[in-house]
């Protein structure tokens, strides 16, 4: 029974996680040892309706790192919303030190997201 | 015909070599060009001042209307004030795309600084009283939607010559929105790019 208990709480948790859809991926494997991602925040900023995101990461590296991020926007039935969020930007991580990544939904059907870290 | 054979295989032989040569023409991954740079300004530095400047304006909440209402935005001046014939709608164009997808805004071509973008919503209206068109499907008086807000800037340059004989190059994307009825900057950004290479590089 108890088995039973642990096995649908599980799967709730899941398919809670396959439901919302979103996540910060890094993709180049090099850096994948070096760049820690800590905590996401993510909030509909009441007045402008807006989903906002902020990712909090550490570079545990000894090096500088110019890196690249993205970020691909989906409505809520999972179709892509154009955004020039899609471009990779470029942005500074010092060495032993935390960054932080700020975006904004480019407009209020765009609720889940895909944010990708690369070289 | 053994001198025809001989000339048709010399010109095929010569044809393969010089296609072996030249380098191959490729189109660029627009998304992910990881192409060197150039001390000049790329489609990559304008993206890259673009996204930053309708990401600070929609976080700044300036383009934000009460009940959800858009805001209408005509374009005044935005100066190029590099050493690039670099024409400015490549900054413009994308900042206005953007700021549309957003559902906040929408942008007037009967307006901006430099005349109307689009001449034919005025030529449209010259239509009024002329007897080879039904009236009724002219444009009344007074339907046009005058603008809330005014979008403004310039790119600038800066060159400086380091003591290594290199070149450092600086360029400043620096963008205003101001709300028109009372004339106050409501949002003001500002994105700056720097390249530093060979002095020999040059940068217009």
């Amino acid at each position: 029974m108890k088995r039973l208990i642990w096995i649908a709480a599980l799967a709730v948790m899941f398919s809670g996680c396959a439901d919302k859809g979103s996540y910060v991926k890094v993709v180049d494997d090099s850096i994948k040892d070096d760049i820690k991602i800590e905590n996401i925040i993510e909030r509909v900023n009441s007045d402008s309706g807006l989903k906002e995101l902020q990712i909090m990461g550490e570079n545990e590296s000894r090096d500088y790192m110019k890196l690249r991020y993205r970020v691909v926007w989906f409505d809520k039935d999972g179709i892509e919303v154009k955004s020039i969020s899609e471009n990779w930007q470029e942005f500074p991580v010092y060495k032993n030190a935390d960054f932080t990544i700020h975006v904004v939904a480019p407009n209020e059907k765009a609720v889940t997201y895909r944010l990708f870290i690369n070289k | 015909m053994k001198n025809l054979t001989k000339i048709t295989l010399s010109a095929l032989l010569a044809a393969g070599l010089m296609s072996g040569c030249a380098d191959k023409t490729e189109r660029i991954d627009m998304h992910n060009d990881k192409g060197d740079q150039v001390m000049g300004l790329d489609y990559r530095d304008f993206n890259q001042a673009a996204a930053e400047a309708v990401q600070s304006m929609l976080m700044s909440g300036a383009v934000d209307k009460k009940n959800g209402d858009r805001y209408v935005l005509a374009i005044s001046r935005i100066t190029n004030d590099t050493m690039q014939h670099i024409d400015t709608d490549q900054l413009v164009k994308k900042i206005r795309v953007e700021l549309l997808r957003s559902g906040k805004v929408v942008v007037t071509t009967a307006v901006s600084a430099n005349g109307a973008e689009d001449e034919m919503s005025i030529k449209a209206r010259e239509l009024r009283g002329n007897d080879e068109f039904n009236q009724a499907t002219v444009q009344k008086k007074g339907t046009m939607i005058a603008p809330d807000l005014s979008l403004s800037g310039k790119i600038l340059q800066r060159n400086i010559r380091m003591d290594d004989g290199k070149q450092q190059v600086e360029y400043y994307f620096m963008l205003t929105l101001t709300e028109i009825k009372t004339g106050l900057a409501w949002w003001e950004g500002e994105t700056v790019i720097g390249k530093r290479g060979s002095g020999k590089s040059v940068s217009w």
